[in-house]
């Protein structure tokens, strides 16, 4: 055997070797990146639920449970009890129609009203276009605490307090909750759309509104989703606006009579623990923490509904509404 | 008689009439407030039995503020610390989470849904106050675990880390809307980009820093403005809750439209720092998928 050519399948052979290692190589580095992936998806996603297992496991338990060490998680027996003391003392039926009106209703006619404007300043170029759009954002930006007292003043001047009023009209207008943000999402929703289907409406003799509504509109439907869920869950949360225009009981929403049944547990809790002996003391800490937490869970149960729902449409439509804003 | 006109003033009034519900809007419910709590923080509002009478005292509401008010400043202090010490963890915490979400993998839908739960759930006042009395505390940051590390780390460092991660909860909860915007400026990114600079031979460390950064860096901004301005106006913000406290118990509606105006002037001059910092890099916009 000739020399160059023992040298030829040395070299071969070294060849097929580091490739083999490099192959193997590189699937043991991808096995052990998913595997670390999904152990850091798991970790961050078990952070992002534990508010809801928490206040899952908690409702399940009885007084015995929430003050025994022992009990973590699982309480020693299911108990469903809170959750009918907690649907009580939140008088569930009437906040829930009340925050269906209140939430529901800002969320329609926002979409509907910011939806209109954002078309105007998406499509439209016209003299004070950029005074407006700097006057969008800036309207963004203003803290509710700055201007609150005229406007409940103003309110109050046209006897809208304890009337849903106060919500749906700034609504009307492109105002009212985060107004401004829905109009920048739907301006930038308009702003990627194609010309091509108005001008083919507007030379089959169609006028701006009518090719507003019968073809922009209804493609807007991604913008649409985000809107409608963003506006809904922030005015069913919202206890800010409700609490000042919404002084009577009876209009009283899911969140502010949540607030009130948790400011009441714990003056309750107050007066037990002082009558509490001490003897008793040692076996119950007087709290009324389960109930709470079964109250939370029925007061935003609603939403946590409408988001199982709507969460695939809604993931995919924020990738196509450009919510991003380039 | 009809009205003639040419088509580009027929374009400027169509434009304005999709513009004017929400012009008269800004006046009724926006300029016209702004101006009146301008006014009431400059006099002084007493109620009488012809409703308010003011008389005008100049910016006394506002040097009260700094001087003669204990409760305001150190709130201010505070809102705008944990603001200036939140707001960078939640950029990066969301765009780690964006990166990790956009990556293609079995599950992927799932743990978005799972990600976007919190702005469902986590934006109530109620909540807000009940996670605060201890939920947010992670079980597994408990003294058990605290006692089990102490062995090996000393004190000095184990602490801090203990009080990072108690903090990093609620900014994880508070980043939902952040994840979403990335997500969404990742997914305009187009691939061929990658590609090209595959064929030139970078690493995925080098991509990132050279396509991915640049090309979201309006996503940042955008991120950056809402989470400053969300950070203000949040519902358990205390400067927030202060104002309302003099205006529902103590019934001062000038001085709380002083304060308000303080804090609406602080907050724009943070914004304008921001914006004058990104001003350079929002050029990026070509090869968009």
């Amino acid at each position: 055997m000739s020399v160059p050519q023992l040298s030829f399948i040395r070299k071969l052979a070294n060849r097929t070797k580091t490739k083999h290692n490099r192959v193997a190589l590189k699937s043991i580095r991808f096995i052990l990146g998913t595997v670390f992936y999904y152990l850091i998806m798991l970790s961050l996603s078990f952070v992002f639920l534990y508010p809801l297992i928490y206040m899952f496991s908690t409702s399940m338990m009885r007084l015995q449970d929430v003050s025994d060490a022992t009990v973590v998680w699982i309480p020693k027996k299911m108990d469903f009890s809170n959750y009918v003391e907690g649907y009580k003392a939140i008088q569930f039926w009437k906040g829930f129609t009340n925050s269906m009106i209140n939430s529901f209703g800002s969320a329609i006619i926002q979409v509907v009203s910011c939806s209109f404007i954002g078309y105007g300043f998406a499509r439209y170029r016209f003299p004070g276009y950029v005074v407006l759009t700097a006057l969008l954002v800036f309207t963004f930006l203003v803290p509710p605490q700055t201007i609150v007292v005229p406007l409940f003043m103003l309110f109050s001047d046209l006897g809208w307090i304890n009337t849903h009023y106060p919500f749906i009209v700034p609504a009307a207008f492109g105002h009212g909750l985060r107004g401004a943000l829905f109009v920048l999402i739907f301006i930038q929703f308009y702003r990627r759309l194609p010309h091509v289907f108005e001008e083919a409406a507007r030379i089959d003799g169609a006028g701006p509104f009518r090719t507003y509504w019968q073809i922009m509109f209804p493609l807007a439907k991604p913008a649409m989703l985000v809107v409608f869920l963003f506006s809904a869950v922030w005015h069913w949360n919202d206890t800010f606006e409700p609490n000042l225009y919404l002084l009577v009981p009876e209009y009283f929403n899911l969140s502010q009579l949540m607030a009130i049944f948790n400011g009441n547990a714990s003056a309750n809790v107050m007066q037990m623990s002082q009558q509490i002996s001490s003897a008793d003391a040692i076996g119950l800490a007087p709290t009324l923490i389960n109930q709470i937490m079964a109250a939370v869970l029925l007061s935003i149960l609603p939403i946590v509904i409408l988001y199982l729902f709507t969460q695939k449409y809604f993931t995919e439509s924020v990738e196509r509404s450009g919510i991003a804003g380039e | 008689m009809k009205l003639r006109l040419s088509s580009r003033w027929r374009h400027f009034m169509e434009g304005y009439l999709f513009v004017s519900p929400w012009v008269i809007g800004f006046l009724l419910f926006m300029a016209i407030p702004l101006g009146q709590s301008l006014y009431y923080s400059l006099n002084e509002l007493k109620l009488s039995r012809e409703g308010l009478i003011a008389t005008y005292i100049g910016w006394r509401h506002y040097s009260d503020a700094f001087t003669t008010d204990i409760a305001f400043l150190p709130l201010l202090k505070q809102t705008i610390t944990s603001m200036l010490v939140q707001v960078p963890l939640i950029m990066i915490f969301s765009l780690i989470s964006a990166l990790l979400l956009h990556r293609p993998s079995r599950g992927r839908m799932i743990f978005r849904g799972i990600f976007f739960m919190p702005v469902i759930i986590a934006s109530g006042v109620i909540l807000k106050k009940l996670l605060d009395q201890g939920v947010a505390k992670l079980p597994l940051f408990t003294e058990s675990l605290y006692d089990q590390l102490n062995l090996f780390i000393p004190d000095s460092i184990l602490v801090p880390v203990f009080l990072f991660s108690d903090k990093l909860t609620p900014v994880m909860w508070d980043s939902g809307v952040q994840i979403l915007i990335f997500l969404a400026g990742l997914l305009t990114i187009s691939a061929s980009l990658y590609e090209a600079a595959r064929c030139d031979g970078a690493t995925r460390w080098e991509c990132f820093w050279k396509i991915t950064f640049p090309m979201i860096m309006p996503m940042i901004f955008v991120n950056t403005l809402f989470s400053i301005v969300n950070s203000f106006t949040k519902a358990d913000n205390q400067v927030m809750g202060y104002i309302q406290t003099v205006v529902n118990s103590q019934n001062k509606y000038d001085y709380a439209a002083a304060l308000g105006w303080i804090y609406f002037i602080i907050i724009f001059i943070v914004l304008t720092f921001v914006f004058l910092i990104f001003r350079k890099s929002m050029t990026a916009v070509e090869g968009r998928a």
